[in-house]
């Protein structure tokens, strides 16, 4: 044993005397994580919010969060004797005269931007293969909450550099306050601190940003993770692959050692984009006036949903006794969001109520497999990518010199009538893509070969698909590989029926498959076994 | 408890945790170090042992804490030779880092990134792409090492199930309703009550603060309200006031009220469009507000209120950059498109003996987005 080790031992024994936990540490060195690329998206979310915690604390000790009016008088000419708030002064001097600060501002921005990006497509990742399932449902709640908090959380420091696009921004985020029926006028003023602007926002979302909305955001990651290690990771079917093992490779030392160079990975992607990549250009757009504004401005992608649906919205208002509800605000700032947020939220009981679905699900779907839930999800990203479309419709227009009225009616019909169109081919596709599973599970692979039988009959050879890829496709369940004695199920008390994955058996709404005895592996195809044939 | 029953001796703590994986694998169903519960940050000692007494069978949990490498050797072992070359990958990966961190030391402070200075466009871009070397070096040579050098393993663990037993749940409901019994509460109705009360009235107690964060007194007056007000000149941005003939036929100029902050308001900004009497086709009295063709709009959308400065000549369209809002300035600024419902308010104006363009009064209605309370 090396003088190294034997430290090691005397260090980590010294603490397992105080604390105990050897014996857990081994057990938590040895967990399995099982392996697939998609199951990188989430950690692509985590690492973006390290890295937004380390740059974010260094801008921190420069920028100044305070509207009071100074006279510009740092490195960048062009902005000299610019009257402006201490909150922009501040920007510029990150930008122009702190060391290091411009990049740290850029790699800020970049990370905010990918933070969302991950989390919406981990989001995806979990919806499409059905890893949201119970036991899951909480965990895909905590993620709901996550998106939403990342939203705030992106808005709030948007608006701090107080330059002319981030304060378009809080002054349309006044708007919205105010359209809220009875209370609007008292939210906003509570917001704000009085009538718009004040003097007391930039104060207010800068604790909210460094502090409130980043601790929930903490807390809820942890929780994420929490529920992912003691639940298991879910996997995808595949040979040994069961409803009740974990098939994958240790935390240590392979897990820990890829993860931990993905955090780098990441880290270093993001490092080239906030050198070499420019975001925000702040100096470029002066500070904020609130008689100007700039053509295109355009908030940061996460919120270009909404800017679009806003752009949309018909200019719809009801006003009677008295009182005014905005609907063209309303609608699609406040309402929308609430309710597609919430039906995000409840979508594993919305799903599980409807396929009568109440089974533990360990396996993952391949999207396929799921016609319904897979045209759902395809036909919500179509309603969103419309909206999204439509947040920059202006400059789209302006680009490829379209009318800007014509777009946004075609934007307006297209968001009705593309996604049902969307759940249609999808659900087809998925259908069609099960087919031809089907028909390469019992035909098996074609070779290209044709063999004339003695009695003249022609035949196609076909190779069978490896065992594998069947496994994987048909999803249904392989014996362990160890082939020793079934697991047993669980026994005792509360165990009555421990329902694995015994419901998808029915021919549901959301799983049109065909049903499970059709698909089988064939237990009367030994044909499979050797080459098949089949007649051309 | 800090140590679970089943735990062995804590001599043996410095052998565990040194412990080689094998005699993990190795370490039979009987095997007391291995035979408490599955991992579990949420269970204590106590409620974890019950369980798995009358849970989980034994083999069953050894299987979940050690789990046995199957399918070892996807690529089975290397050679010594292709092992050496993929050492030196990965070293090559992890000494590029080094270049990196001397490459980003030497731009941070040979480099001056101040504006103007030198060199001083390279200074981010060279930061950056060192930074990514470093950390990309560090980050790509462990998931190449990983992957080349060490085994790849294919471990099997089972899982644990979920939900407790219904006895544990019964035991720990009864410990439950038992405690709330010995608190007294169910039966003490003085005591919850008045509990009851004074911990409801506490809700109540960080109300104050809440109000505090806003001033509200005025609130439905400084809505309604903006600098504008009888006899204000209109000025531009620079402070210098509009005198009629100032524009031409079809120009247009960003007008502020000539009050205390009036270029700072935000609620203040208006526009000042000029084009021949004729083509303006103003209703009613509105027709008064107007001035020999000069005719002022707020500038704040009464949609989200983004400043409406985007004036089309020919078609009179006033345009709002943020949600396409377009304005008819022609006639009294009616929205022909987009998403906000409501004309921009009309400032009355005249000239005052000097010929300067005065205001009339303040809007007629709120300007701005609407509220509840707007009418």
């Amino acid at each position: 044993m090396s003088v190294l080790e034997k430290g090691a031992d005397t260090t980590a024994g010294w603490f397992d005397d105080r604390l105990g936990g050897a014996g857990y540490i081994r057990k938590s060195l040895n967990k399995v994580f099982p392996d697939h690329w998609s199951f990188m998206l989430g950690e692509i979310a985590l690492y973006s919010f390290i890295i937004l915690l380390l740059t974010g604390t260094y801008l921190s000790f420069f920028y100044t969060p305070s509207l009071t009016e100074v006279v510009y008088d740092g490195s960048y000419i062009p902005l000299k004797g610019v009257t402006m708030s201490q909150a922009y002064e501040s920007t510029l001097n990150i930008s122009f005269d702190v060391r290091g600060g411009l990049i740290m501002r850029q790699i800020h921005h970049w990370a905010a931007l990918l933070f969302m990006a991950a989390i919406v497509v981990h989001l995806a990742r979990v919806f499409f293969t059905g890893a949201f399932r119970k036991p899951r449902e909480l965990n895909w709640v905590i993620g709901t909450l996550l998106l939403v908090m990342g939203i705030v959380e992106g808005f709030a420091g948007y608006s701090l550099p107080d330059d002319l696009l981030s304060g378009t921004g809080a002054r349309i985020a006044n708007g919205i306050a105010l359209s809220i029926p009875v209370i609007g006028s008292w939210a906003a003023f509570l917001v704000f601190g009085g009538e718009y602007p004040g003097t007391a926002i930039l104060d207010r979302l800068y604790a909210l940003h460094i502090f409130v909305v980043p601790l929930l955001i903490l807390g809820l990651i942890t929780f994420h993770m929490l529920m992912v290690w003691y639940q298991k990771h879910t996997q995808f079917a595949g040979p040994g692959r069961t409803e009740h093992n974990v098939v994958g490779s240790r935390l240590f030392p392979g897990y820990a050692a890829k993860a931990g160079g993905f955090f780098f990975l990441v880290f270093a992607v993001l490092a080239a984009l906030g050198g070499l990549a420019q975001i925000n250009p702040v100096w470029l757009y002066g500070p904020y006036n609130p008689s100007q504004v700039s053509a295109g401005s355009q908030p940061d992608w996460y919120v270009g949903f909404l800017d679009g649906s806003t752009r949309l919205m018909p200019p719809w208002e009801i006003s009677g006794f008295g009182y005014t509800v905005p609907l063209s605000v309303l609608i699609p700032t406040v309402v929308l969001p609430g309710v597609l947020f919430t039906l995000l939220g409840l979508y594993p009981w919305i799903e599980a109520r409807i396929s009568k679905d109440k089974g533990y699900h360990n396996l993952l779907d391949r999207p396929r497999d799921k016609p319904v839930r897979t045209a759902i999800g395809a036909m919500t990203i179509t309603f969103y990518v419309v909206l999204m479309i439509a947040g920059g419709n202006d400059v789209i227009a302006s680009v490829f010199h379209l009318s800007i009225n014509t777009m946004t009616w075609v934007l307006r019909i297209g968001l009705f009538v593309l996604p049902p169109v969307v759940y249609f081919l999808t659900k087809r596709a998925c259908l069609s893509l099960q087919r031809s599973d089907q028909e390469l599970i019992h035909h098996g692979i074609e070779t290209g070969t044709i063999r004339r039988l003695p009695n003249g009959e022609f035949v196609e050879e076909t190779v069978p698909l490896p065992e594998v890829y069947q496994v994987g496709m048909t999803g249904v369940e392989a014996e362990p590989l160890d082939a020793g004695p079934e697991t047993p199920a669980p026994v005792g008390p509360g165990y009555e029926q421990p329902q694995l994955a015994q419901a998808p058996d029915r021919d549901g709404f959301f799983s049109s498959r065909r049903k499970r005895e059709k698909v089988p592996v064939e237990s009367d195809a030994p044909a499979l076994e050797q080459t098949g044939s089949r007649k051309v | 408890m800090t140590t679970p029953p089943h735990q062995p001796e804590p001599g043996s703590i410095r052998d565990r945790l040194s412990s080689p994986r094998p005699t993990d694998q190795a370490s039979g169903p009987g095997d007391s170090r291995t035979s408490d519960v599955p991992e579990s940050s949420f269970q204590n000692g106590d409620s974890a042992g019950d369980l798995a007494a009358h849970g989980r069978g034994h083999k069953q949990i050894h299987a979940a804490m050690a789990p046995e490498p199957v399918g070892l050797d996807r690529h089975a072992m290397l050679s010594d030779r292709d092992a050496k070359a993929a050492e030196r990958k990965v070293a090559s990966l992890f000494l590029l880092a080094l270049l990196g961190v001397i490459g980003f030391v030497v731009t941070f402070f040979a480099v001056e990134q101040e504006f103007g200075k030198p060199w001083n466009t390279w200074f981010t871009p060279l930061l950056g792409t060192f930074m990514a070397l470093a950390l990309g070096g560090i980050g790509a040579g462990a998931v190449l090492w990983a992957k080349l050098l060490m085994v790849d393993e294919e471990a099997v663990q089972d899982r644990h199930d979920f939900g407790s037993s219904a006895e544990e749940r019964a035991a720990t409901s009864k410990a439950l309703k038992q405690g709330l019994a010995d608190t007294g509460l169910p039966r003490r109705k003085l005591l919850r009550n008045s509990l009851l009360l004074g911990a409801g009235s506490l809700a109540l107690l960080p109300l104050p603060f809440v109000g505090f964060l806003g001033r509200f007194q005025n609130k439905e007056r400084e809505l309604a309200t903006t600098g504008w007000e009888k006899g204000a000149r209109l000025i531009r941005q620079n402070g210098t006031p509009v005198k009629l003939g100032d524009i031409q036929v079809g120009g247009v100029e960003s007008v502020f009220p000539d009050v205390e902050e009036g270029t700072l308001r935000a609620d203040s900004p208006a526009l000042l469009i000029r084009m021949r009497p004729e083509e303006l086709q103003l209703a009613g009295d509105k027709q008064e507000w107007a001035y020999q063709g000069h005719v002022v709009y707020s500038s704040i959308c009464t949609h989200l209120g983004c400043p409406v400065k985007l004036y089309e000549q020919q078609t009179h369209n006033l345009f709002c950059p943020c949600h396409q809002s377009t304005f008819k300035a022609d006639q009294g600024a009616k929205v022909i498109f987009g998403p906000a419902a409501r004309p921009l308010p009309q400032l009355a104006i005249s000239v005052d003996d000097e010929g300067y363009f005065i205001a009339e009064g303040d809007f007629s209605e709120p300007v701005g987005p609407s509220y509840w309370e707007r009418g």
